[in-house]
């Protein structure tokens, strides 16, 4: 600026403006700009105006300013330049619209031309500034070009864009983001709202994405889904949502980003999951039967044989004269059978678990993160997961996938009751310890659910004992068993303060 | 009929099943015979129409419900009692309907299996007495000529003579001819008896 570069006292000295410091830069760095007095005599020219008319530098000064104009406007501008010196306002010039100028070369170009009343040393003078019109409206033409493809592209792909500004707490939005939250044309949309909009379990989702992402160490992105329910109709859509922080000395000033309905993916992904949970129980089940159908047949035929032999001893000893061959024959049947059913137990059960697994060096604390994750994604939602992991917690050694396994059935047990049980403030406490001396992790899981007592605890571990109406009572048993085969154990806490509480161990990798 | 003991046969693949179960009907004075598969059964196809099957459900090869089936086709007159390890409803329902007399799980009494053999015993000389029967009948019904089966036809339908001669346009008095020569050929004494030989013969 250049009255703020000028002090005062140059100010009141400025006799001759043109050898002015601040103005000579001024008009070396600015737009086209021409300084002219009352009269209407040229008094400088910025190198930019110069540069577009065609004249060399300071070659202008002192031109009358209907130099620059073709003949056939001259006398015309004459009145006109009266008639503003004795209305001198900031204007645009005929409306700022495509006037012509005559170049130094004799040519003519259009121009859009404003004019400013400006007061230096009492003289009154006024400072012109224009710009070529082509180019002008090419830049409009673009501009428009580029908001239109935009508008096209966020339609295409259903995306809203936002634009919030953190310190002036103003926002920006689109239409469709209205129209996904519910909020009515004439209700001034605010910040608030958008996060009310959001499902009241998933505003936790965004809230941690924006705090990871406003730390100004990170990329400052972050890239989330949640369900936004919408105020008219209450219909809940699904929306994924890509987002940046911008930073301002290192404090998160702006945050702008785009938002995508994806509730039909989201059906999608859930019918398939459901699908697979289905076909997984199914198989589960199936495993089950099958297994208990081979244990069936591999002891019934023994069974059968073992009966009948009996059968034909006793009616040989209850028919006199008893026939000793026949009952000796028998007898050894009797036993032969009872050997041959444990022989194939026995050997059913080692085949049984000589199923091979690796153990390898693994971080507790992700295999609980991932578990929750995965509870997440198969619809157990309504609950809070409170997590007390040890930091810095040594790996422990073990299969991931059979105690990711144990960790689900767990939660989902504890979920599941406390919903069975209608607990509005459902939530999950899970403690991560390490034991330096006996080399072992422990991990507790407890609800403020209903609990387990008397005969419930003292079954739990069962096998067949189920308190859900279409469990099959295996899932405990699995998975104690999983921790035993992982060197751990695993156990119902007799006294829980609260809730069901359940603990196991695993040993800590070396 | 070819012979006059009947013998039960056991078809199951476990030796040591098929030795308890032999010991254990033998002491029923009953015969035995064992078959360690449905195609060994099938190979050796016994010569005897008296007695009954045991048969395992669970084998490998022809399962016992493949092997009733087969044996159904060839209209073996021997009932089946099944045995299985592990019966679920709809697999006794299907053999029930199939014709088995019973259905038993292992390991089974001797009470049971014994009360299931004289049930299917029953069944085989109720078969066999009926087989016989339509044998006879229809060796009567054999000896007719074609008019004559025509005649015994209508006139045990209920037809009078007179409409029977309508029909066949025949005069009266050739049906009365008829009638006499089909009641001397049969032996029926008159048209209920008729009628009983032809239902026999066609159970056959």
């Amino acid at each position: 600026m250049p009255h703020s570069a000028a002090t005062p006292d140059k100010d009141k000295e400025l006799t001759k403006p043109l050898e002015d410091l601040s103005f000579q830069e001024f008009f070396a760095a600015a737009d086209a700009m021409l300084l002219i007095d009352h009269d209407g005599f040229i008094l400088q020219a910025s190198h930019a105006a110069s540069a577009m008319l065609g004249y060399a530098p300071k070659a202008m000064n002192g031109l009358r300013v209907e130099a620059l104009m073709p003949e056939r406007y001259r006398n015309q501008h004459e009145k006109h330049r009266e008639g503003y010196n004795t209305n001198p306002i900031k204007r645009l010039m005929g409306n700022g619209r495509n006037l012509i100028a005559l170049k130094h070369d004799g040519s003519e170009i259009q121009l859009d031309i404003g004019l400013s009343p400006l007061m230096i040393k009492g003289q009154s003078c006024v400072l012109i500034s224009f710009h070529d019109s082509d180019q002008r409206l090419q830049a409009e033409e673009a501009l428009r070009t580029s908001e239109e493809r935009l508008r096209l592209a966020k339609r295409v792909a259903g995306l809203g864009v936002f634009d919030y500004d953190l310190i002036h707490n103003m926002m920006r939005y689109d239409t469709c983001i209205r129209q996904w939250w519910g909020i009515p044309p004439d209700q001034p949309m605010t910040y608030d709202m958008l996060i009310e909009g959001i499902h009241p379990e998933d505003r936790h989702i965004r809230l941690e994405a924006i705090q990871r992402a406003s730390d100004p160490e990170g990329s400052g992105e972050y890239k989330i889904e949640y369900r936004v329910v919408n105020a008219i109709d209450r219909k809940q859509r699904w929306i994924a949502a890509i987002g940046k922080v911008l930073f301002h000395e290192k404090k998160p000033q702006r945050l702008i980003g785009v938002v995508q309905e994806i509730t039909e993916r989201k059906l999608l992904e859930q019918k398939l999951r459901e699908q697979r949970n289905e076909m997984s129980a199914l198989i589960k089940s199936q495993v089950a039967l099958q297994t208990a159908s081979a244990i069936a047949h591999e002891l019934n035929q023994p069974l059968a044989a073992l009966s009948a032999y009996s059968e034909v001893g006793l009616h040989i000893i209850e028919h006199p004269p008893v026939d000793y061959d026949q009952l000796r024959r028998a007898l050894v049947g009797t036993i032969t059978q009872a050997q041959r059913a444990g022989d194939s137990l026995h050997e059913l059960l080692e085949f049984l678990q000589h199923r091979e697994f690796a153990r390898e060096a693994t971080d507790l604390n992700a295999l609980i993160r991932d578990a929750l994750d995965i509870l997440h994604h198969d619809g157990y939602r309504a609950f809070e997961a409170i997590l007390e992991l040890e930091p810095g917690l040594p790996p422990v050694m073990a299969n991931p996938m059979q105690i990711q396994k144990v960790l689900v059935n767990l939660l989902s047990n504890s979920i599941e009751a406390m919903r069975n049980a209608n607990i509005p403030e459902a939530a999950i406490h899970i403690k991560v310890s390490t034991n330096a001396e006996n080399r072992l992790a422990q991990v507790t899981v407890q609800d403020n659910g209903p609990g387990l007592t008397g005969e419930t605890a003292q079954r739990i571990f069962e096998p067949f004992f189920t308190t859900k109406p279409r469990g099959i009572g295996m899932g405990l048993v699995i998975s104690r068993a999983l921790i035993e085969s992982n060197g751990g154990q695993m156990w119902l806490e007799p006294e829980s303060p609260a809730g069901a509480t359940f603990h196991f161990t695993l040993p800590l990798a070396a | 009929m070819n012979d006059r003991r009947p013998t039960i046969f056991i078809v199951d693949d476990d030796t040591f099943v098929r030795d308890a179960l032999q010991l254990m009907i033998e002491q029923e004075n009953l015969d035995v015979q064992c078959y360690e598969s449905g195609e060994a059964f099938l190979e050796h196809c016994p010569q005897t129409n008296n007695g009954c099957i045991l048969l395992d459900v669970q084998m490998p090869g022809l399962n016992g419900l493949a092997l009733q089936q087969i044996l159904a086709e060839r209209h073996m007159p021997l009932p089946i009692i099944f045995l299985t390890g592990n019966g679920n409803i709809p697999m006794s329902v299907k053999a029930i309907k199939a014709g088995a007399v019973d259905f038993l799980t292992k390991p089974v009494t001797r009470s049971k299996l014994i009360a299931a053999i004289e049930t299917a015993l029953q069944e085989n000389a109720s078969i066999l007495k009926k087989n016989a029967l339509a044998e006879t009948a229809g060796s009567l019904i054999a000896k007719l000529t074609v008019r004559e089966n025509d005649v015994m036809q209508l006139a045990i339908a209920g037809l009078p003579n007179k409409e029977i001669a309508r029909k066949l346009n025949i005069s009266f008095r050739t049906v009365e001819v008829h009638k006499s020569r089909i009641m001397q050929k049969t032996g029926a004494a008159n048209l209920i008896e008729l009628a009983g030989i032809v239902r026999e013969s066609a159970g056959s």
